[in-house]
């Protein structure tokens, strides 16, 4: 029995960090454009960002999923995620995407706008490219700077992705619970919490690592 | 031939004019010093020098050359500006360091960028030069140090450091030593007396009234957006004619 749960909460777990990695690989670029748009000079653009971030930011994630999911069907009579698996697996990415990105983009902004402005000016007198100061001075102090808080929101971003069960993405949890029904056994349940544990211990022990060696400046 | 020529140069932010009408001139090899108190507009003619400010209007001649005439920067593409702007350096009262990098690569960060871009400029002495540069700050044994290890004085001297090794014409500092203790600020001084005594051209940007006495060749006094006086240390500082500059002066009188 335990090795027929194993497979299948490993089965579960595989959906997991699917959407896990694949929100990351998309949110964490797409957040710094979302940032640039954030602070734009132009209020056409700022404007609509900060709006944005508002509402993502101001609603739950759940509701975002839902939406996602149902809201095209249901109002444009398009259900533009197709049937099957896959649809509500793009569905759940596309709602993660767009949350993460948005939490992601404050924290890039957080960082580059706490960089003290002498270090644009130092660049500049010293006759560098605009492009030269970010990448050469400011990007790698800013990285410094948004590793914490990034660390953080990606471990719960772990955790997240099991709110994916609620448009029926089978995901770890899911898969767990199902034992509930058919075999009437909840320690599946608790197996599926040794998972997260591990791996969020992993990511911590990776960020940690990712720490000290920026660690040699101040 | 005057090495920088200042004609009409204002600057105004929003509505408050920081500089009214400013012209000046200096020679090659001066030491030129501007006191005046807070919010006289000495930082701003700095930083409108060194171009991180526009001015409204005015002009500025570094050896014969035009740099600004009544144009704003904004005009300007990026590559001409950074062009003309390496005839000044800048030593900014909070050091600005680069964290991530250590003495010796501060300093050669920006000349080994402007070698890759521009050719005609020399990429071999680079390192040679940075280090002997470190050496005349006294900072031989300092060059691996990031600058969280150095103290504000070390951190102050590789910045001049820093601001010399790209060889600008006029070296500006603005006031150097207010972010050091006294004990500190000591050992940036005779730093800066040492170039003056090697004829750099510099000016300087300070409350140092002793110092300003003792390493200038010429002394302005700014008040409220204009050169209220000036002339020789002897003439604005032991002798102020200005009621305005011995006004200010008085301050420090019993400290000189």
């Amino acid at each position: 029995m335990f090795q027929i749960v194993t497979l299948t909460l490993l089965e579960g777990f595989r959906h997991t960090l699917r959407l896990f990695f694949l929100t990351l690989l998309f949110s964490l670029p797409l957040g710094l454009l979302i940032s640039f748009g954030s602070m734009s000079k132009l209020k056409a653009l700022k404007g609509p960002v900060r709006l944005i971030i508002w509402v993502v930011r101001g609603t739950p994630l759940m509701l975002q999923l839902l939406v996602i999911y149902y809201g095209p069907g249901i109002l444009l009579h398009n259900n533009i995620w197709g049937s099957g698996d896959n649809g509500r697996f793009i569905a759940a990415l596309v709602a993660f995407v767009i949350n993460y990105s948005c939490y992601f983009s404050e924290i890039y902004r957080g960082g580059i706008q706490s960089i003290p402005i002498g270090q644009y000016e130092a660049g500049e007198v010293l006759g560098m490219t605009k492009r030269q100061i970010f990448f050469k001075v400011i990007l790698l102090q800013v990285i410094k700077r948004i590793v914490p808080p990034i660390s953080n929101e990606i471990i719960t971003l772990v955790k997240d992705t099991s709110l994916a069960r609620v448009i029926a993405v089978y995901e770890i949890i899911w898969e767990g619970q199902s034992y509930i029904k058919s075999a009437g056994i909840i320690w599946p349940l608790f197996y599926t919490g040794v998972f997260y544990l591990l791996f969020s211990g992993l990511l911590t022990l990776l960020f940690r690592r990712i720490e000290r060696k920026l660690s040699y400046f101040r | 031939m005057a090495i920088l020529e200042v004609r009409n140069l204002k600057k105004s932010f929003d509505s408050v004019e920081v500089i009214h009408d400013i012209s000046f001139s200096m020679e090659e090899g001066e030491t030129l010093t501007i006191i005046g108190s807070s919010g006289s507009g000495k930082t701003t003619l700095l930083r409108c020098l060194n171009f991180l400010e526009s001015p409204d209007s005015g002009m500025i001649k570094v050896k014969g050359e035009e740099l600004l005439c009544n144009e704003t920067l904004s005009g300007m593409s990026e590559k001409i500006l950074r062009r003309k702007r390496l005839h000044f350096g800048l030593v900014f009262q909070s050091f600005n360091l680069f964290p991530q990098y250590t003495a010796l690569e501060n300093i050669m960060l920006a000349p080994t960028l402007l070698a890759k871009s521009d050719s005609s400029f020399d990429a071999s002495g680079i390192e040679d030069n940075a280090k002997q540069l470190l050496d005349q700050m006294g900072l031989s044994d300092r060059m691996d140090n990031y600058p969280h290890e150095l103290s504000g004085g070390q951190q102050q001297r590789v910045a001049i450091a820093r601001a010399m090794a790209l060889r600008p014409d006029i070296l500006c500092f603005d006031e150097p030593t207010s972010a050091l203790d006294p004990e500190l600020t000591g050992e940036v001084l005779r730093v800066i007396k040492d170039l003056a005594g090697k004829h750099m051209t510099m000016i300087i940007v300070t409350h140092e009234m002793a110092f300003a006495r003792d390493v200038s060749d010429r002394v302005i006094f700014m008040d409220n957006g204009i050169i209220a006086e000036e002339g020789s240390p002897a003439e604005v500082i032991d002798n102020p004619q200005n009621e305005r500059t011995i006004q200010f002066l008085s301050n420090y009188k019993k400290n000189i």
